[in-house]
């Protein structure tokens, strides 16, 4: 590539990854985490010494829940789990989804709702659309938000895979500094986008497809196909048709017999969650759902009749096109097509995504300034970007705590609010205290905290539960990762440090927002001006 | 500016230009819809990255400008629009 268009492309990647950079940041950093959403929905729920009595089966539980709630009755998902199976359906009433778990149900059988930690919920929202609310618009803002976003950073992989394809032998193993902080950003940074650029093609690609979904299908439908593609999508991507009720009521059958009905169609079916539409309708229909493994692609769904007799079976090998694509788009994303080894790879590649962001945010200031000299926007960007980062990351560490914490407090039933408050103070406080600090001190006292934050949420929660905390399954593995975030923390503390000693840091770390003196004085700088006072006398 | 408006005018060329594919390919469009979803998202990023290698910035935008309008032009002469599944 000719040197002025290498220079516009990386203008190009600057561009879309500063425009983009901090929203990314977010979305891995709470995605890293989130691709344990299942293991931590089972981590967040407290353990208490003194266990309720044991809950009702899920016969029972769908029983309860249609008698008291009879919207319940047009579509629910069943959640099975042995311990507390749950419940979800839409609320007219609240205009929203609604949770109950057999556990909120008491002696008699009568819902009472209970306040529960929504910290999975919260760090999903967070990932997928930086936690902005819903207002129940036929658009969700905050997702199509971070599709936009995922666009541009599929632009930054595309820019950035020019620009360095023809030096990426070399550059493949170069994380050096030779006393040139810039240099070390730099190549760091260089060095996680090659080595993740796949992981990174898949996120932005169908995090793309699934953030700009709702635009895109208005789109096409308003430029291309007309206003039937409604009509054609909820063909193409729903299991089975709504159900046309004749008024014909029928006895449900147990959901055991439901199970092994789909067994009987799908062998190796594992079954995630069950939808119900038109509970006791002989119109309705059970999808069973759930995965084959060992496919990429590998969402199954066994749909059956209230008889219990098979009304269609989509599974690898026996789907269309449209099934066969749309399945690798969601377990790509979400990691969960290879077990454990898959999901812990996601994990560190999450995680190193985020400081992908960081170091390439970092660089865009420091370029900035060395070309146009010291300016504020460099300055201000720069803070920003280290107040949000530290932010995010400390908030979220304080979410989980308060997820632990508040249980066994009379504030119990402010648990969901309090993890989501905590988490916007957090991060508005860092962030205001980033744009007045000195960067260095800020990232130093930063680094210094981060670290401890998640090592004391394991501990807590072994304080306040015992060995439960590390006899389950899922709690021990959610402990396990949150101490390997702690660990991840400490060394870019003890890195950050290490450059610190070795090289001198740009003048934009050190307060030099303008041309007059630092604000903020480093070590170095404080020692270097007093051997000059000293020397002077 | 150039790029934003790269990015808005690139993702109705990208849906109108495999909105053409899918009249061009023997086999009913509502078949692969995903996939069209997909190909235009990556068309998308495609073209915000083209806007970015003429050193002048109207001309990219003008080029995007009419891509759009001969897309559509091109677009009402196949049997797409309004044919349902």
């Amino acid at each position: 590539m000719k040197g002025e268009r290498l220079r516009r492309m990386i203008d190009l990647h600057a561009w879309v990854g500063v425009a983009s950079g901090l929203a990314l940041f977010v979305a891995f950093f709470a995605g890293a985490i989130n691709v344990f959403h299942h293991e931590l929905h089972h981590w967040q729920e407290p353990h208490f010494a003194e266990q309720a009595a044991t809950p009702m089966g899920m016969d029972r539980l769908l029983e309860q829940v249609t008698e008291q709630y009879p919207d319940a009755r047009k579509r629910l998902y069943l959640l099975p789990d042995d311990d507390d199976p749950g419940v979800m359906w839409l609320e007219s009433s609240r205009g929203d989804w609604v949770t109950a778990h057999a556990t909120d149900f008491n002696a008699q059988g009568v819902h009472e709702e209970a306040p529960r930690s929504a910290l999975a919920d919260f760090i999903n929202e967070l990932h997928f659309s930086l936690g902005i609310p819903n207002p129940g618009w036929p658009i969700n803002i905050g997702m199509t938000f971070m599709g936009l976003i995922s666009v541009m950073y599929g632009v930054a992989l595309f820019s950035g895979l020019l620009i360095h394809w023809p030096k990426i032998r070399k550059e493949f193993f170069a994380l050096k500094h030779e006393g040139n902080m810039r240099r070390y950003w730099k190549n760091l940074h260089n060095v996680i986008g090659i080595i993740s650029f796949p992981f990174h093609l898949i996120m932005s690609v169908t995090g793309a497809a699934m953030g700009m979904f709702t635009v895109v299908a208005v789109l096409l439908g308003a430029l291309v196909f007309g206003p039937q593609l409604r009509g054609v999508i909820t063909e193409q991507t729903e299991v089975w048709s709504a159900v046309e009720s004749q008024g014909n009521t029928v006895i449900m059958p147990r959901m055991d017999d439901v199970l092994s009905a789909a067994r009987n169609e799908l062998p190796e079916l594992t079954v995630d969650w069950l939808e119900i539409r038109g509970y006791g309708d002989a119109a309705g229909w059970i999808d069973v759902a759930g995965s084959v493994p060992g496919y990429v692609g590998h969402h199954a769904h066994v749909v059956l009749d209230p008889t219990l007799g098979p009304l269609r079976v989509i599974a690898p090998g026996q789907r269309s096109l449209n099934f066969a694509s749309l399945s690798p788009v969601y377990s790509l994303h979400f990691g969960d097509y290879g077990g454990l080894l898959v999901k812990l790879l996601y994990f560190v590649l999450g995680l190193l995504g985020s400081l992908l962001f960081v170091s390439g945010n970092i660089l865009w200031c420091e370029r900035r300034s060395d070309r146009t000299g010291p300016g504020r926007s460099s300055a201000f960007l720069l803070r920003l970007t280290l107040g949000v980062c530290a932010g995010v990351v400390i908030g979220i560490a304080f979410s989980f705590l308060a997820s632990k914490l508040l249980p066994h407090t009379p504030l119990a039933g402010l648990v969901a609010m309090a993890e989501r408050g905590v988490f916007a103070l957090i991060l508005v406080l860092l962030v205001v205290w980033s744009l007045r600090a000195s960067p260095l001190r800020f990232s130093s006292q930063m680094l210094r905290i981060a670290p401890f934050c998640y090592f004391a949420i394991p501990l807590v929660q072994t304080v306040l539960e015992g060995s439960h905390a590390w006899l389950e399954a899922d709690n021990r593995l959610v402990n396990l990762l949150l101490l390997a975030v702690a660990a991840c923390l400490w060394v870019v503390r003890r890195q950050f440090r290490k450059r610190i000693r070795q090289a001198e840091p740009h003048p934009l770390w050190v307060g030099n927002v303008s041309e007059g003196d630092p604000k903020h004085l480093t070590d170095t700088e404080r020692e270097a001006g007093a051997a000059a006072s000293n020397s002077a006398r | 500016m150039k790029y934003f408006l790269g990015i808005l005018l690139g993702l109705p060329l990208s849906l109108m230009l495999v909105g053409l594919l899918a009249a061009a390919l023997p086999m009913p469009w509502q078949g692969w819809l995903v996939l069209q979803l997909i190909v235009a998202i990556i068309l998308w990023m495609l073209l915000v990255l083209l806007m970015a290698l003429p050193a002048k910035t109207w001309p990219p935008l003008i080029a995007l400008l009419v891509g759009n309008l001969a897309a559509w032009l091109v677009l009402q002469a196949t049997p797409l629009y309004g044919v349902g599944a």
